[in-house]
């Protein structure tokens, strides 16, 4: 399956995205460096001329750790990428999302006047949803996206995303949160009680007295009286957020959007990616590359790469038969993890008919602008060649001659 | 020592940035702990693939199942726990099979921020308040909790709070009281933060240690540094690896090893064990808690051998 041509032509498929779309969302499952990805990839179209803005919606705001910068606020923020010498118009913001402000702002959009704002913004269920609750950063994730799609000051948008079970979350935010704001029954359940703002059993149907007690021996009263003042309060939103949620949905299928999958060599991610493939797929989502981070070098084959550039060596020096037991084993220890990720890698292209931009290991570990250009260009190394030669080929090559001992597919 | 005090606990709750490797540190931890004789429980929520594989197991599902004598692996799936405390406060089973086949059910749970997360730790506690025999005892002596990866790890550990500020009356906000209460207690609920070398991962795990003890108020007990690239060579051999890559020597190692290759691997594999010694000096001077390194191990997957000799470790630290 895996060829170098195929995996070039994806990276220039990925290249074509990064010149030609709107928004780009990265997703996959934790740890996979979705997030230092994203930004390197925000910083490449950024060096192409597009004015990016690179935004995460991860709640452990690591954007700001791979950018090097300390605080990443809730507002774009301008980073300097002067000194890889932008083409005129390139430049790139970063921004994290902010969920209780993006939710205050959202309810300040759709209310009608100061007193319904002020009971939504008071409720005490309001209060803990809008900011300390898991599933509130997908909800507003998405309402960020809209709100930042319109803006004039950004040619693209690249979004970082939490990890692949919560990425889902995200994708589905806007068909759940248009499932609850249509959920009549509820509303049917609980307004007629609550209208005068207390609750009272005595209500006109049997049916509906046993549902209420029923509810409120499983979440209380007081419960089921906030949680009816905060849909009454967002009684007058519902047009207003369906509305929202339903463009999202339409934004997401869209054209000018695209999703890159991110995934780490290891087999359980790359199953997971799998799995996110498909969703998207069934999803009608359009999907635009794989990209596989820190593949770990196979040694035999960086040495290769090595060599030609090296003048006078010498041949067979001496060494301590111990150092060479364990100069052995280490070597061993090596090939046979970047053999296994090979491995995996083939059975995704396998089963996906995806080629994969693979992403060898870094020197050193990337959190700063200057590593994030090394890894763009790593990503796009076959689409302008920077070593000569395209090493992919090569390595299968020797792979198949690294002799016994060595497990190959 | 850091066994010991583990052991001590009732819960413990793992939790770190995603692919730091906690499901293979919990059952690791599992496993010791389980060898010292305790009956253990390891709870993973809504894992794709299970740690039961890391044992040579099959997966658990929502039904605890022992993998070995004494061992546990239980795999909760929010919404089955949700269906289940239904059918716990309803006790007419016509009524909750009512409520369960409702869609403004489905779509309220799905949607309703949190309470998949508070009814999953309400479960937990549970599983660690459960009792058996006569007279009556814990079913378990040790549960361990595979919190899901940091940002929502932490919004998972929050919910409690949350939900005990969001509701003070009524049965969600004493359920929430309780959780949080068990959460606090430093003599039954100790976290274990898990990280690896690397930059995102540290910090990360900085920022959770403080987030969860301050915010949530939990007690940590301990730092699990996994997959740490340990010394090989003696300090003159790494002198003498770099000499000869400076030189481009070359020859062979061994059997169909060369040794530029070689250098190569023996190069990469000085610059991780730095790094590795760079970031465990970091977290000794950030966080105040007895760590713990765990090798990397150079396998394809993870079996009951690779568990067993992790097991050893954590039982040696």
């Amino acid at each position: 399956m895996r060829s170098g041509v195929s995996a070039t032509r994806t990276a220039v498929r990925l290249d074509r995205a990064l010149r030609e779309r709107r928004i780009l969302v990265v997703c996959g499952s934790g740890g996979v460096g979705k997030t230092t990805t994203a930004a390197a990839l925000g910083l490449r179209a950024a060096l192409r001329g597009r004015r990016v803005l690179v935004c995460t919606i991860d709640p452990s705001r690591r954007l700001a750790t791979s950018l090097g910068l300390n605080q990443l606020s809730g507002r774009p923020r301008a980073l300097d990428v002067g000194r890889f010498g932008p083409p005129p118009g390139g430049a790139m913001w970063a921004m994290t999302l902010d969920t209780k402000r993006t939710f205050d702002a959202l309810v300040e959009r759709h209310t009608a006047d100061e007193e319904a704002r002020r009971r939504i913004l008071e409720n005490r269920f309001y209060r803990q949803v809008s900011s300390a609750l898991a599933g509130s950063h997908e909800y507003m994730a998405m309402e960020k996206l809209l709100d930042l799609s319109a803006d004039e000051r950004f040619d693209l948008i690249v979004l970082d995303t939490p990890p692949t079970r919560h990425a889902l979350d995200f994708l589905t935010a806007p068909d759940r949160m248009m499932g609850v704001l249509d959920t009549s029954v509820l509303r049917w359940l609980l307004k007629p009680y609550f209208v005068a703002g207390r609750l009272t059993l005595k209500v006109a149907t049997r049916t509906g007295a046993l549902a209420l007690r029923l509810a409120d021996r499983a979440l209380g009263l007081q419960f089921l009286q906030d949680l009816s003042e905060f849909f009454l309060a967002f009684d007058g939103m519902y047009e207003g957020f369906k509305e929202r949620a339903a463009r999202v949905h339409e934004l997401l299928r869209d054209g000018g959007s695209g999703f890159v999958l991110v995934a780490s060599p290891a087999r359980t991610t790359l199953d997971e990616a799998l799995y996110f493939h498909r969703r998207l797929r069934d999803g009608g989502m359009p999907f635009v590359s794989f990209v596989v981070n820190r593949a770990r070098p196979d040694p035999s084959q960086v040495a290769l790469r090595e060599r030609g550039s090296r003048a006078g060596r010498r041949s067979a020096p001496s060494v301590d038969p111990e150092l060479l037991d364990k100069l052995a084993a280490v070597f061993r220890d090596q090939k046979r993890i970047a053999a296994a990720e090979r491995r995996s890698i083939a059975r995704l292209e396998a089963r996906t008919g995806e080629a994969l931009v693979v992403v060898p290991e870094m020197e050193a570990d990337v959190h700063d602008l200057r590593g994030l250009k090394e890894i763009a260009d790593a990503l796009f190394e076959g689409v302008v060649p920077r070593r000569r030669g395209e090493a992919r080929e090569g390595r299968r090559a020797v792979a198949v001659a690294s002799g016994p001992g060595e497990r190959e597919p | 020592m850091m066994l010991d005090e583990l052991l001590s606990k009732r819960l413990v709750v793992l939790s770190g940035k995603g692919g730091v490797g906690k499901s293979v540190v919990g059952a690791a931890l599992a496993v010791a702990a389980n060898s010292r004789g305790r009956r253990v429980l390891l709870v993973e929520v809504d894992a794709p693939l299970e740690a039961a594989r890391f044992l040579g197991a099959r997966p658990a599902g929502g039904r605890e199942t022992e993998v070995r004598p004494g061992l546990f692996t239980v795999n909760l799936d929010p919404t089955v726990v949700m269906d289940e405390y239904v059918r716990h406060i309803v006790p007419v089973e016509l009524l909750w099979r009512r409520i369960l086949e409702s869609p403004v059910y489905h779509r309220f749970f799905a949607a309703a921020p949190g309470l998949k997360e508070l009814m999953v730790l309400g479960k937990v506690m549970v599983l660690e308040e459960s009792r058996t025999g006569f007279p009556r005892r814990p079913r378990y002596d040790l549960v361990i909790v595979d919190a899901p990866a940091t940002g929502h790890g932490l919004a998972f550990l929050k919910v409690p709070l949350a939900a005990s500020e969001a509701v003070p009356v009524g049965p969600v906000g004493h359920n929430a009281r309780r959780i949080l209460k068990l959460l606090r207690d430093p003599e039954r609920t100790g976290l274990v933060v898990v990280a690896i070398p690397e930059e995102m991962a540290v910090v990360e795990a900085v920022q959770f240690h403080r987030m969860a003890v301050e915010e949530v108020g939990i007690h940590a007990s301990a730092l699990v540094l996994n997959a740490c690239h340990e010394r090989r060579f003696t300090e003159a051999e790494e002198a003498e690896v770099l000499r000869l890559a400076s030189e481009g020597a070359s020859g062979r190692v061994a059997a169909g090893i060369g040794l530029a290759g070689a250098l190569v691997a023996a190069r990469r594999h000085i610059r991780r064990r730095k790094l590795t010694r760079f970031y465990q000096t970091r977290l000794k001077r950030a966080l105040p808690l007895p760590m713990i390194s765990l090798p990397f191990l150079f396998e394809e997957e993870l079996g009951p051998d690779s568990i067993r000799l992790l097991a050893a470790r954590l039982e040696a630290a």
